[in-house]
């Protein structure tokens, strides 16, 4: 082969890309993508709603006003009111507090389980990762929203338990897209140098293979958080997530089901509520996926939660 | 070919096993006596220690379980706590509904994807493909059970076209069994088909620029030959798999929207169980569908595998 | 307008003037090709030599009006049958593609349709081109495999692509670039992708058809051991412009542009007295979205002067049919 061997004496070309500006040409994209960054602002003001929840509700969650019950939106009442006079606008924006809750935390379970469990099977192959990926097989095997609600009846109702219970479900597919990449890192060229060169398993994946899995598992929370909203709401729907007091959107909504005639307003905002948000989620991962994993299959969208 | 399927057949069995395990588990992680909580306040110690006894429970665990299972392979899935009545007869009574209605969501999910995802694909960056790409992040995003409730909203309480809610036989009135069915079809059908286009559109862009299509334009093909010989055949194989996967997920997912509807399926069954506290039933209701989203996963599986030369002749 | 006329008049099958490819990238406008202008005989090898990025590849894709055009942009003209390819309608193009001018690729595995059959393949151009059908079809199809060397073809043409090894895939590849005897044929890097050994089997087997059919040939290649062995004339490119033309004896026995003397003198050579280290060109190719106004390969050439980076140096021809794209007449700079 008579190709010249590029040499960096010389200033033609671009100097090699670091890690650092990996970093921004990231961010350089994502900027560019529109409905990435209306995503992202959204979730950002949602972030503030829910801190301040307390501060910005004009009413509180339980404020019973029968006499002004099933008023239309207005300006004292921007979402309109409920069957007990209960002001909608405030037990929304209270109600994102508790989504939001829900959806960090039981991510974050799947990744803490998931992730490593997709390290090790990845890494160590053979029969390590045969028996993982066969009890993720199983995991994967029910329908999400059915698997949530067989486990929240063992357990019972209540906030926690519908975090643990989104929590598996959405365990496996943090553990098989870990897995995918540590495969088709670890035969890498580098992997094996740093192998021959000695070094430990651990060290290996901690400098090696992590970084480079970290991508596809940064678009994935962002796409599971979507969700497990979605999840959240669903199940709050049925009664099986957070209890009363604490106000939830999906719980608005079957609320809102006997009064679709005279009040529609009560199911309207909640469920807007929960769509904008999970929105703002996929928007979101759509364009961290863009940015930094283009190649990563949507097999993974087609798992939707209530489908 | 021959291989594959053993060996896929091979896994779903293995699935279902730890299907089995799950599901059977799920009885025993319940706090406190799930008999007991069951009865609730009708409880009757003679009762209680019928169904104790029918449901195995005083026997050590292993011995259970391999009592259940046996059982479960013969069909027998155990009575309900609540009535009394046999489990498979109960799910097998339920099930022609759920699978009409993921059915009949499937044919609409497909008739909005397949299309407009193959034009959104030949015709990227167009227009109509930003329309539809946008129109199908919405699509994805939206709860279920809330399109349902606008849906009734708007269909039925405003313009009165459509009932509410209900089933009626399709053999008593056919009409009637139709408009009954389009609700919650189209509420499960549209997002699902959301969820399918993005992927029939991927399937079909990795398709177009693959090295054989530039091929085949090279020999003078004409665009509608290039898409028609040799996008889609090969586009086909990843869409298949992921029909299979949504229909699956239709049978079991489909529960949030049974219950506005009052459908009568699997779903709704699930969900009555629950709030009975009914085990035994729910136990039934998900391994039945546990079994037939493995199997379909199966048969989707060998179908992938017919279409793909390179696995079909091996 | 008809398809245009085989070539019968003049024996130059193709012609092309100043052409130039440029493409809308999200960093800017990229200037891949920049103004080259070649001929080819019937029954000649034209060899365009050139890195990747070089912009050789582009150059033939944009013949044939393979480039999808946004984002490409395709100037300058290429004369075939007495039309201009570059601007021929769609229905005029798609006469001439596989028909009188094939081209065939690098990598057979991805070129070639892993779904459909070797035969449907080989039968699509066949049909389409030559009107015929069903079993004279297959029969001709058959035939072409046997042209190729491939064994028992009457069975192999209802296999599939992963069925054959990779020598044997370049082969159906190019069955399908001669199925229906064109003027010109285009070999795009066409066997890179295999060992030494086919590779040396399947130039000598394209030599032999060339021959045989009398066509054009267009050999596009970074490997300038292989051009050795089958070019007529080559094309020397970089930075998507000509920087040297000749035949090929003149441009190994007296190589002048100082890229074409560092990609000869960067190849290994045999024998007793070998050089301590590879003799490697200096510096990178240059970013086709910040072409400079001057020589492409003033950063790297050792030769270089100011007036190299802004000025574009002229071709010189020191000998007919020789050009050269330099500043310096060669023995300035050698001596």
């Amino acid at each position: 082969m008579t190709e010249a061997a590029p040499e960096r004496s010389l200033d033609a070309g671009e100097p090699p890309v670091e890690h650092r500006s990996r970093l921004r040409t990231t961010y350089e994209t994502i900027r560019q993508n529109r409905l990435a960054v209306i995503g992202a602002f959204f979730l950002l003001v949602l972030a503030v709603v829910a801190v301040f929840a307390d501060l910005i509700a004009p009413y509180t969650i339980n404020e019973v006003n029968i006499a002004d019950r099933l008023a239309a939106p207005s300006l004292d009442y921007l979402f309109g009111t409920d069957d007990l006079g209960r002001d909608v606008f405030s037990r929304v924006i209270i109600a994102s507090r508790v989504s939001l809750q829900v959806g960090f935390i039981s991510v974050g379970l799947a990744v803490a389980i998931g992730v490593p469990i997709g390290l090790v099977a990845g890494y160590y192959g053979k029969l390590t990762d045969s028996i993982l990926m066969r009890a993720m097989d199983v995991l994967f095997s029910f329908p999400a929203i059915l698997l949530a609600i067989a486990i929240l009846a063992a357990l019972g109702s209540g906030i926690t338990n519908a975090m643990i219970a989104i929590g598996i479900v959405y365990t496996p597919i943090f553990a098989r897209i870990t897995r995918g990449s540590v495969l088709s890192v670890k035969e890498s060229v580098f992997v094996r140098a740093a192998r021959s060169l000695g070094a430990s398993d651990a060290r290996i994946i901690r400098t090696h293979i992590l970084p480079n899995v970290l991508a596809p598992i940064i678009v994935q929370t962002s796409l599971s958080l979507a969700f497990a909203i979605l999840a959240e709401a669903a199940l709050s729907f049925l009664g099986l997530g957070v209890q009363p007091p604490a106000p939830a959107w999906g719980r608005m909504l079957n609320d809102a089901q006997g009064f679709l005639g005279s009040a529609p307003w009560m199911a309207i905002f909640p469920g807007l509520a929960i769509l904008l948000t999970v929105m703002a989620f996929n928007f979101l991962g759509d364009g961290l996926r863009d940015a930094l994993d283009p190649q990563q299959r949507s097999v993974i969208e087609s798992r939707g939660v209530s489908k | 070919m021959t291989g594959f399927v053993i060996r896929r057949i091979g896994q779903m069995a293995i699935a279902l096993f730890g299907v089995s395990i799950v599901v059977f588990a799920l009885i025993h992680f319940v706090p406190g006596d799930p008999v007991r909580i069951a009865l609730g306040t009708r409880f009757d110690p003679e009762i209680y220690e019928a169904l104790r006894e029918r449901a195995g429970l005083n026997d050590p665990i292993l011995i259970q379980y391999g009592n259940w299972l046996l059982a479960a392979i013969q069909g027998d899935l155990g009575v309900s706590f609540r009535s009394g009545q046999p489990v498979t007869g109960i799910v097998l009574q339920r099930l022609p509904a759920t699978m009409t209605l993921a059915g009949a969501a499937l044919v609409i999910a497909l008739a909005v994807s397949l299309p407009l995802g193959i034009l959104s694909a030949i015709r990227s960056g167009s227009k109509l493909d930003y329309l539809a790409t946008t129109a199908s992040q919405v699509g994805v995003s939206v709860p279920d059970f809330w399109a349902g409730i606008m849906y009734i909203l708007v269909f039925s309480l405003t313009l009165s076209w459509l009932p509410p809610s209900g089933y009626t036989q399709l053999s008593n009135d056919p009409l009637g069994w139709l408009s009954h069915l389009v609700l919650p079809a189209f509420t499960v059908g549209l997002i699902s088909g959301s969820i399918l286009f993005r992927f029939v559109r991927s399937a079909v862009l990795e398709a177009l620029n693959q090295d054989y299509v530039r091929t085949a334009r090279a020999k003078g093909l004409s665009q509608m030959r290039v898409i028609r010989d040799h996008v889609l055949p090969n586009a086909w194989i990843p869409i298949v798999t992921v029909v299979g996967l949504q229909l699956g997920f239709l049978l079991g997912g489909v529960v949030v929207v049974e219950l506005i509807f009052a459908w009568p399926g699997l779903g709704r069954l699930a969900l009555l169980a629950v709030e009975d506290r009914d085990f035994t039933v729910l136990q039934g209701t998900v391994l039945y569908i546990a079994f037939i989203f493995l199997l379909i996963n199966l048969i989707v599986d060998i179908i992938y595998g017919w279409l793909d030369p390179r696995i079909r002749y091996d | 307008m008809n398809a245009p006329a085989p070539q019968q008049a003049t024996d130059r099958v193709l012609t092309v003037e100043d052409l130039r490819v440029s493409f809308g990238t999200r960093s800017g406008v990229a200037n891949v090709v920049n103004g080259i202008s070649y001929h080819v005989d019937r029954g000649e090898t034209l060899a365009i030599v050139g890195e990747s990025g070089s912009g050789k590849s582009v150059s033939t894709l944009a013949l044939l009006q393979l480039l999808p055009t946004p984002p490409a942009r395709v100037e300058g003209s290429a004369t075939f049958g007495g039309g201009n390819l570059l601007t021929m309608s769609d229905r005029d193009i798609r006469r001439v593609r596989g028909n009188q001018i094939a081209m065939i690729f690098q990598d057979p595995m991805t070129s070639l349709n892993p779904v459909r059959t070797v035969g449907t393949q080989l039968i699509e151009p066949i049909e389409l081109h030559l009107g015929l059908r069903g079993k004279p079809a297959r029969e001709r199809a058959i035939e072409l495999l046997e042209t190729v060397g491939i064994p028992s073809p009457g069975q192999r043409i209802d296999d599939y692509p992963h069925q054959f090894s990779g020598g044997m895939r370049q082969r159906v590849m190019i069955a399908m670039g001669i199925s229906c005897e064109p003027d010109l044929l285009i070999a795009d890097e066409a066997t890179t992708a295999l060992d030494v050994t086919t590779q040396a089997q399947i130039i000598e087997e394209m030599q032999h058809l060339q021959q045989r059919l009398g066509m054009g040939l267009i050999w596009i290649t970074h490997d300038l051991g292989v051009v050795a062995g089958i070019a007529d004339r080559v094309v020397v490119l970089y930075g998507g412009r000509m920087m040297e033309v000749a035949s090929v004896d003149d441009l190994y026995r007296q190589r002048r542009h100082p890229y074409t003397r560092g990609l000869l003198e960067s190849l290994p050579t045999p024998g007793p007295e070998r050089p301590e280290r590879l003799h490697a060109i200096p510096g990178l190719p240059p970013d086709p979205t910040r072409m400079p106004p001057g020589c492409p390969f003033e950063p790297r050439c050792e030769h270089a002067v100011d007036r190299c980076a802004e000025d574009r140096p002229e071709y010189r021809s020191p000998v007919p049919g020789h050009q050269v794209a330099c500043h310096f007449e060669p023995e300035e700079l050698y001596d």
